[in-house]
């Protein structure tokens, strides 16, 4: 794809850097390297979660004069928002990510359900089956549940789900504790009643991937990169996959799903502005997106190539994939996300497995917030 | 010993041009001035500072970091997990370490085969190491829980589970360093003097701890050295196993300096573990220079 912008671009020359594989050392990278204000790239990728954090620290060029909103008019609403900080555009979607529910449609049509909408109908469903099923290793519902971002982001799914959220409108974590008590109570209930098996407290994304493309579990909690390879050839689980909404708790609510991506950003400090610009613009053109998505891996942030005709074929779910990621929400678009989630993962964690009560980690979170914002508040 | 001999090599010594040797270890002392000292310094300056550059927060704490760590569970937690950690491993290290070592020792055939695998696991890097134990540790598909006859334990999300699991990969990780250090020591011992025990009628037992564990003290001593060192500052088992997870239990002081300078961007804070750390280990390091000058294997 570089080759093909020099070709398009004579005098452009691209130097491509591979940056660390975990999200915590690209970041950890890019913070150093930033900080020390000689950047030495131009355009950079960046979780959707950073950019505000980026944009508030001065490294990132603001773009919105060089683009258009009818350009961003093509992408997820959910992501341009992630891309925005205090009205301006600092980032152009690039790589579109949602929560979303998978469940085994054989097992689900063997006993005439449809996918639940309520967690209630989703624990009678898993009884149900695992009753009929008579298999002592299938799982009912798995999720992730290891101290990291990814519990924070279920946890937020849990809250969503609730009808509440984490960021208040006076910028406080858990503008409702109770509710937020609540949520964990009924998490760590899920893991107490075996509805999701203990082992979902060391679970990420791909430990719980695993296990449900062995046909170890009826439901999962994941993101779309997992569908394609439910559906390969030898997949224990080909055919039998399904994708729905994530259930709520109570009928009629709606359960949004944690958008997720990446962004391409500039650096402030870049001395060739206008060039990375029109890098960034390319790698996020129609043309680029679509050969990322045609290789399976990534889903785009452009809503129309998830209909077009060629990629459907080859990935059917797409349309689908379409519909849940347009319901879905932002993670909270704030400059100390980060800092949020590393403060709450350590106090998630206590207390699904039991180490604090959900009252005294959301009281612990909230005080040990407290004294990192305490200078902060814009 | 020659009378003559070592007193004439310290006359010469003392014929030198004064500062002289100063000279020849300045390069030395500037350069782990510049790459030691400095930063030490530094990361002690900044741990008195309330410092987020990412939000340009500047400005001079005092002890305000201190007293938030002094005040703070989590870190309290994350000291408890490093020693516990550090006493655990270096203990079960050198006993399985020695244990090693002598087994070897009867089979010099095998020996060397059996020292190359150990020194694979070394070898490995620690990432490696750990994403090895992931799978090792998967509950529903892993080899250990298997091995203990199909249980379904949860050894990363458990808290009681987590830092034993850590604790054992670490373990075996760093137990053939300790075991090539022995096993060197035991081949230098003479056999003779196995041979004096065995006409002298002394038993197994009393052969090792008349014999050989007096031999293997001063070696026992660098490796408790080197290991206590390592694991006092051990980052990388923990932070890719668990990322310091379930509930903090596997969070050292390192990944809570980690968390705080490059999670939280709390430059101040971050530094202030960082000194708390430095000056554990130096506290460490000097215990054992005194228990190796005692040996008169340190100057």
């Amino acid at each position: 794809m570089l080759a093909e912008f020099e070709a398009a671009h004579p005098g452009i020359r691209v130097k491509a850097e591979v940056l660390p594989w975990t999200s915590d050392e690209q970041r950890q990278f890019l913070v150093i390297n930033l900080e020390g204000g000689q950047p030495g790239f131009d355009v950079m990728m960046l979780d959707c979660i950073w950019v505000p954090e980026f944009a508030r620290a001065g490294w990132i060029l603001d773009l919105t004069p060089g683009i258009t909103p009818d350009e961003l008019a093509a992408h997820f609403p959910s992501a341009v928002e992630a891309g925005t900080y205090r009205g301006r555009t600092w980032a152009l979607p690039w790589i579109m990510n949602v929560g979303l529910l998978y469940y085994r449609s054989d097992l689900l049509g063997r006993y005439g359900f449809r996918p639940p909408a309520t967690y209630v109908e989703m624990l009678e469903q898993i009884r149900v089956i695992r009753a009929g099923e008579k298999n002592r290793k299938l799982e009912g519902y798995l999720w992730q549940g290891k101290q990291y971002e990814g519990l924070v982001v279920n946890v937020l799914e849990g809250l969503w789900a609730d009808g509440t959220t984490l960021v208040g409108e006076d910028g406080r974590i858990f503008p409702d504790p109770e509710r937020a008590e609540q949520v964990l109570r009924f998490m760590r209930m899920l893991i107490d009643t075996g509805a999701s098996p203990g082992w979902v407290t060391a679970g990420d994304e791909e430990v719980t991937r695993r296990a449900f493309g062995n046909g170890e579990a009826v439901f999962l909690r994941s993101w779309p990169y997992a569908v394609d390879m439910f559906e390969k050839p030898g997949s224990p689980v080909r055919g039998k996959v399904g994708l729905a909404p994530l259930p709520s708790h109570e009928a009629g609510r709606r359960a949004p799903g944690s958008t997720g991506g990446a962004h391409l950003a500039i650096t402030r400090q870049t001395l060739h502005p206008a060039e990375a610009l029109e890098l960034a613009r390319f790698l996020t053109s129609p043309r680029a997106q679509r050969a990322m998505t045609a290789s399976g891996a990534t889903k785009p942030t452009r809503m129309a190539l998830y209909h077009e005709p060629e990629l459907v074929r080859a990935s059917p779910n797409l349309p689908r994939i379409h519909d849940l990621t347009l319901a879905g929400r932002t993670r909270p678009v704030t400059p100390y996300y980060v800092m949020m989630s590393t403060t709450l993962q350590p106090e998630l964690s206590a207390a699904l497995v039991k180490v604090k009560t959900p009252a005294r980690s959301v009281a612990d979170a909230r005080r040990r917030l407290d004294f990192f914002l305490r200078d902060l508040q814009e | 010993m020659s009378p003559g001999g070592p007193a004439a090599t310290v006359m010469r010594s003392e014929r030198r041009a004064p500062g002289q040797g100063l000279l020849l270890v300045a390069p030395a002392l500037l350069a782990l001035g510049a790459l030691t000292l400095y930063p030490t310094l530094w990361v002690g300056w900044l741990s008195l500072q309330r410092r987020i550059p990412i939000f340009g927060v500047e400005r001079f704490e005092g002890l305000g970091n201190y007293i938030f760590l002094a005040t703070d569970p989590r870190f309290w937690k994350a000291a408890q997990v490093t020693l516990v950690f550090t006493v655990a491993s270096v203990a079960l290290e050198l006993v399985g370490g020695v244990l090693v070592a002598l087994a070897l020792r009867g089979q010099r055939a095998g020996a060397r085969v059996g020292l190359s695998f150990l020194l694979l696991a070394w070898a490995l890097p620690s990432v490696v190491t750990a994403k090895l134990f992931e799978w090792l540790y998967n509950p529903a598909a892993g080899l250990v829980n298997f091995l203990l006859g199909g249980v379904a334990l949860n050894w990363l999300g458990d808290p009681r589970l987590a830092l034993p699991g850590l604790i054992l990969a670490d373990v075996w990780r760093t137990l053939p360093f300790v075991t090539v250090l022995c096993y060197a020591r035991l081949l230098a011992i003479p056999v003779e003097l196995y041979e004096a025990a065995q006409m002298d009628g002394a038993g197994a037992v009393a052969t090792f701890t008349r014999i050989t564990l007096p031999l293997l003290r001063r070696i026992l001593l660098i490796a408790v050295l080197f290991r206590t060192l390592d694991a006092l500052r051990s980052f990388d088992l923990m932070f890719v196993l668990t990322g310091g997870g379930p509930a903090g239990t596997t969070e050292t002081l390192t990944v809570y300096a980690y968390r705080s300078l490059f999670q939280a961007v709390q430059l101040g804070l971050g530094s202030a573990v960082g000194v708390v750390v430095f000056a554990l280990v130096m506290l460490v390091a000097w215990g054992y220079l005194r228990a190796l000058r005692h040996e008169g294997l340190a100057a």
